[in-house]
């Protein structure tokens, strides 16, 4: 239902890691490793973020389209779906599912624009297209939750919505979809995670809000051991380490 | 979705790349006609092959790609979206959606509904000349309530209700069930959602809440009652209720024609009864004089010729509450004691009410057999069939196309003018653009051309199974 993440499809549709992190076989064929794999989604997912700042898309239509995008690799391979089209196909898919329209003539002035590279370099036709096959991988399923709501509640409920948590909460809440945790966990356990994370960082002892709260601690734990790993790693993500992995697909002469 | 083909959505790419072949998917159906033709593009009658379901009748609603090169039409998106994570009795059921890649065209597979509400209340008013009785429109009432309230608790507003997108099954074993069709329009409301007329929508005004037309910036779940009042005081005087003239001069006209015809039947809004009213743009800014017009107050109780007293007309003023928030919900509806009393609703609103009363024939769509699915006609005439073997396969049954008279209306709710309206009112005119009046209708006794379906190729290997998703 539209509105009851319980009886959702994306709660339907959420997966464990181990199917997550499944490279599939054209891909592995070219050599692709499953580090490229997580590697290229996060460095789409950056692409995504960047492209909606410079056309000022909502935060909501950005955590939608990099659901879609990280949806898509669940069932597609990046050697048929290329990552540099499928990337911004999804943001103006989930700009048309949240309402605000995104024209495809400017998505693609902005790529051209943001990025000299061939490899971003795609027209309008190739999005219309790839619009309709996302779609279909996507099997029609378009309403995704995220942990946004669920932050402001519950700030406001721990009695920590102040400003600095506020907004470390949120900045958190933003690189978890570099992750693929939207796929694998349901969005309040991930804005729990992000506020744990928070709270510690800024000394605050929300312990005892944790304890009345009527949910798995050792889950938000290890969501918020996820997050804190990634951002050991993350400064390995470079250019160059992108390109290495993407080149493997061989995606263009 | 559903059909399991998404994995073979390349190899259909790479195999249809001439456009006269048909996209594997459409190989699941028999195609029987078009029924109907709106804005974004059109709706065909269609029965499934598969062994399961072999003969089911389906409406598959084409759209086409949207002609300012903006990829799939965010109509199309929308109704996908919602009616995806959504299931209820008495609301229509998405049974497939599928893509033809090579002209890049999206058809959604609904179940067929043989009836809507603007066929059964035309029935009635221009062939039938009586009313429906008590039983049918409280069942119908009722249905259309229980929908209603599964929607707004899941935080769908439809936004526009109206009798033709208000489908009532066909015999079967669903016969005169209530089903609300057409979710073009709806939306999920965790947001406050802007007015239509911000993204350049048009709907129908005559069922159009007194807020909105007043310029309230924003649409709540009482905007789908009051449009429910309005069908509910149709279905008792076969009349749509309040007729305004619609005003299209700018992009966002202010419907003075409408407020005018409600203001009459209702009385005039007051700050007292409506506290909110002093904030609507329109009523505040006041550039039509609208505030100072006396009205002389018809009552609703003598346009729907019902005792101040009974139970009905209680609802009905409910529903038709001029303040939003003070307006009945649909859960509060359904509880309302006019349910209470009998004849009480039923599952099946079409049967008879009494022992002994004949159950009232209500016509078939018109399918218009000479259209195949991109929408050309082919200009082979119609060929008479005699009565009793017209529908070929095996399929036969109720939902056989023969001896369809009379104009076609809108299957699952596109946007369009009914035929026959034109005439009966003026105002409406040219809602939904890109109509097709007048060549659809087929000669009583013209059955289907047997070709059409013969030409298929003979069941085969089956239907693939529905995909799950997981858990």
């Amino acid at each position: 239902m539209a509105a009851n993440f319980w009886t959702s499809s994306h709660y339907k549709q959420l997966l464990d890691q181990e199917e997550v992190n499944v490279v599939k076989p054209l891909d592995k064929e070219k050599g692709l490793t499953l580090e490229d794999f997580k590697l290229i989604k996060t460095h789409m997912a950056n692409y995504i973020w960047k492209l909606a700042q410079h056309i000022k898309v909502r935060q909501r239509v950005v955590a939608t389209a990099i659901t879609y995008m990280r949806r898509v690799y669940t069932r597609k391979c990046m050697s048929q779906y290329d990552p540099c089209l499928v990337a911004p196909t999804c943001l103006y898919l989930a700009a048309k599912a949240e309402e605000s329209m995104l024209q495809a003539r400017l998505l693609v002035f902005y790529i051209k624009k943001l990025y000299s590279d061939e490899k971003y370099r795609y027209e309008i036709k190739d999005i219309l297209e790839m619009e309709m096959k996302i779609l279909e991988a996507l099997d029609y399923y378009l309403v995704v939750f995220h942990p946004y709501r669920s932050v402001s509640q519950l700030l406001q409920d721990a009695g920590l919505n102040d400003t600095s948590m506020t907004q470390l909460t949120w900045g958190l809440v933003n690189d978890t979809y570099r992750m693929d945790l939207i796929l694998v966990h349901p969005p309040h356990l991930i804005a729990l995670a992000c506020i744990y994370i928070a709270s510690v960082h800024r000394d605050k002892d929300i312990t005892a809000w944790f304890e009345e709260l009527r949910v798995d601690m050792n889950v938000v734990k290890n969501i918020s051991m996820e997050i804190l790993d990634f951002y050991e790693v993350h400064k390995m993500i470079t250019e160059e380490r992108f390109n290495a992995a993407v080149n493997k697909l061989g995606l263009r002469p | 979705m559903g059909d399991g083909n998404s994995n073979t959505a390349n190899r259909t790419v790479s195999t249809n790349t001439k456009s006269n072949e048909k996209p594997e998917w459409l190989q699941h159906y028999n195609l029987i006609g078009k029924i109907g033709e709106g804005t974004y593009g059109l709706v065909f009658l269609a029965k499934t092959k598969s062994p399961a379901n072999r003969g089911k009748s389906i409406a598959i609603k084409k759209f086409k790609q949207s002609k300012d090169g903006d990829g799939v039409s965010p109509t199309a998106i929308r109704e996908i979206m919602l009616l995806r994570e959504i299931s209820h009795e008495n609301v229509v059921r998405l049974v497939n959606v599928h893509i033809n890649h090579t002209d890049m065209s999206l058809y959604l597979a609904f179940d067929y509904a043989e009836h809507d509400l603007y066929e059964i209340i035309r029935h009635h008013r221009d062939k039938l000349g009586h009313g429906i009785n008590q039983y049918t429109v409280k069942s119908l009432l009722w249905q259309l309530l229980n929908g209603l309230n599964y929607l707004h608790s899941n935080w769908i507003i439809h936004r526009d209700l109206k009798p033709s997108n208000i489908l009532v099954m066909g015999e079967g074993e669903e016969h005169g069930v209530v089903k609300i069709g057409d979710f073009g329009l709806a939306r999920i409301y965790q947001a406050p959602l802007k007015p239509l007329s911000d993204n350049g929508v048009v709907v129908t005004i005559w069922y159009r809440a007194p807020e909105l037309l007043l310029g309230a910036k924003h649409y709540t779940s009482a905007v789908d009652m009051w449009a429910l009042g309005c069908i509910f005081a149709e279905l008792l005087t076969l009349k749509p209720l309040f007729q305004g003239a619609e005003a299209k001069s700018t992009p966002n006209p202010f419907q003075l024609d409408q407020l005018d015809k409600i203001f009459k039947v209702l009385g005039h809004p007051t700050i007292e009864k409506w506290p909110t009213l002093a904030s609507l743009p329109h009523w505040q800014q006041d550039s039509h004089h609208i505030q100072a017009h006396k009205y002389e107050t018809t009552g609703i109780h003598n346009v729907v010729h019902l005792s101040p007293k009974s139970a009905q007309y209680d609802l009905l003023s409910k529903m038709l509450e001029y303040d939003p928030q003070k307006r009945i919900t649909a859960a509060q509806a359904l509880e309302h004691e006019y349910f209470r009393m009998e004849p009480l609703p039923g599952r099946n609103a079409l049967v008879p009410s009494q022992p002994g009363e004949k159950a009232i024939n209500y016509p078939t769509r018109p399918v218009d057999t000479n259209t195949d699915f991109e929408g050309t006609t082919s200009l082979q005439p119609p060929q008479p069939v005699p009565p009793g073997n017209a529908v070929s396969g095996g399929m036969g049954g109720p939902h056989g196309v023969a001896n369809r008279s009379g104009p076609r209306s809108m299957p699952i709710g596109m946007r369009m003018q009914p035929p026959g309206m034109g005439a009966y009112l003026a105002p409406q005119a040219g809602i939904g653009g890109g109509m097709n009046s007048g060549n659809m209708t087929m000669p009583r006794g013209v059955a289907a051309q047997p070709h059409l379906r013969r030409k298929d190729p003979p069941m085969g290997a089956g239907y693939p199974p529905q995909q799950k998703s997981r858990r």
